[in-house]
């Protein structure tokens, strides 16, 4: 007893790294969640409790910097809702006009997804893992795989994909993760590729089996392919920085910098979109090989 | 004792959820941010001893674990064995000044990182670049960060200190 007693500090060691090791080597097991969960009930209601204090006191903040120029932005609004107003019939047109070519075309009339917005209340603490935690989970609907986007001026651009869903926050894996590949495609020359994160703490994606042929400029329009099963066709991704031949020469790499800056984004949007599972199994069996 | 507990376990939860929030994300220098729990567990260790530096370095590291996407027990490894590791040394080695912590956090730094990418090749997927892109540069950040704040801690825990002799 006397033996344990003065060394406590080196057989604490020893049990904690035990411990480490086998929770690394049975990872992902109901062991390690029920730790985790346990761990996420701990952290969490004060995350949120610190995101609501934050957010309140930017609120307040901006609320006193901002007033000065309301008279100003209203002013703006009100021009701007008039040019609304004028091209109203305009877009109605091109819409019936739009749909008049899909039917000539034979194309499906997109689907309409429901969506939830969502504030993004946490990253991932350290440099090594680049996940975003949002305040919305399996409570409202949400499930694993389903898409993110966000918007980019008018248009949605593409954050991630679900990875982890609890009551009431959700695990996004981003683009700029090394973990995540999508299929995409470049809007303009229509040539595929794969898209994943270029590193793990940079902000930056790379296109990998990119045609060796293809000739792709800086400036070039990125956007998912919808063949993975994850997510649907035509969502923005980035643009092409710039291209390199890939290590085997087989192919061309090109580097994207996504239209997200994931160092300002906020709020986001999950495409309520079901995963097509036999897509997914198929696609994800493939990148491993 | 009890008090010294509580507010170990607020400084360990703060850094971690200050770390974790988006706002944090406008300290990133080169992409990397400061390992602020590391900061604590280190200050922990170097005042209190081994047993106080590894408890607080395993509970810190397994909070860690739980809410980023690494596998549990990535991140609480490191943390543990440096509070482990530098509870032995502590003050009688690194006296306590600017360029010593400085010197401290970073040794510590380093060293928690190069056993995160053994972790990393072992368990996940390693990348000996993350030395240039991620360990040296948080090393050197959080060598940065450590003297004001163990010149904070030092006052919070003024009166524990004194009681125990340093």
């Amino acid at each position: 007893m006397e033996f344990f007693t003065r060394h406590k500090a080196l057989i604490l060691f020893i049990v904690f790294t035990l411990f480490c090791f086998i929770s690394l080597s049975i990872q992902s097991s109901r062991a390690t969640n029920v730790v985790e969960g346990a761990g996420n009930m701990v952290i969490f209601p004060f995350q949120k409790l610190y995101h609501a204090i934050q957010t309140n006191i930017s609120l307040l903040w901006s609320g006193f910097s901002q007033l000065r120029n309301a008279q100003e932005e209203l002013e703006k609004t009100r021009a701007r809702l008039q040019y609304y107003e004028s091209i109203t019939e305009e877009v109605e047109e091109i819409k019936r006009e739009n749909q008049q070519l899909r039917n000539l075309l034979g194309l499906n009339e997109r689907l309409p997804y429901d969506s939830v917005l969502s504030t993004i209340i946490s990253k991932d603490p350290d440099n090594w893992f680049r996940t975003i935690i949002i305040n919305r989970g399996s409570s409202d609907g949400i499930k694993v795989n389903m898409p993110v986007v966000a918007f980019f001026g008018d248009e949605k651009a593409i954050i991630g994909k679900i990875i982890e869903v609890r009551g009431s926050i959700s695990r996004i894996l981003p683009i700029i993760s090394p973990d995540l590949k999508i299929g995409v495609v470049f809007q303009e020359s229509r040539y595929p590729g794969l898209l994943s994160g270029y590193s793990a703490i940079g902000k930056m994606c790379i296109v990998d089996y990119v045609d060796k042929t293809a000739t792709i400029k800086a400036g070039d329009i990125v956007i998912t392919s919808g063949q993975g099963g994850v997510f649907p066709q035509g969502l923005l991704v980035g643009v092409a920085i710039r291209s390199f031949p890939s290590e085997s020469g087989a192919f061309q790499r090109v580097l994207v910098k996504p239209y997200i800056n994931f160092d300002l984004i906020e709020n986001v949007i999950v495409i309520k979109k079901e995963p097509d599972l036999e897509i997914l199994k198929l696609t994800e069996e493939e990148i491993q090989q | 004792m009890i008090l010294m507990y509580i507010i170990t376990g607020a400084l360990v939860l703060a850094s971690l959820i200050i770390q974790g929030h988006s706002s944090f994300d406008v300290l990133r220098i080169g992409g990397v941010k400061p390992d602020l729990v590391f900061i604590v567990i280190v200050y922990f260790a170097y005042s209190f001893g081994s047993l106080y530096g590894e408890v607080t370095g395993f509970i810190g590291g397994i909070l860690n674990d739980a809410i980023s996407n690494s596998p549990l027990g990535f991140m609480a490894f490191p943390k543990m064995a440096l509070g482990f590791i530098i509870g032995f040394f502590g003050r009688s080695i690194f006296k306590e000044n600017l360029f010593t912590i400085f010197l401290l956090i970073f040794i510590a730094s380093i060293a928690k990182g190069v056993i995160t990418l053994i972790l990393a090749y072992l368990f996940h997927e390693g990348a000996l670049s993350s030395v240039t892109s991620i360990i040296l540069p948080e090393s050197f950040y959080n060598a940065l960060l450590s003297p004001p704040l163990f010149f904070l801690f030092d006052k919070i825990f003024e009166q524990e200190l004194s009681r125990e002799g340093r």
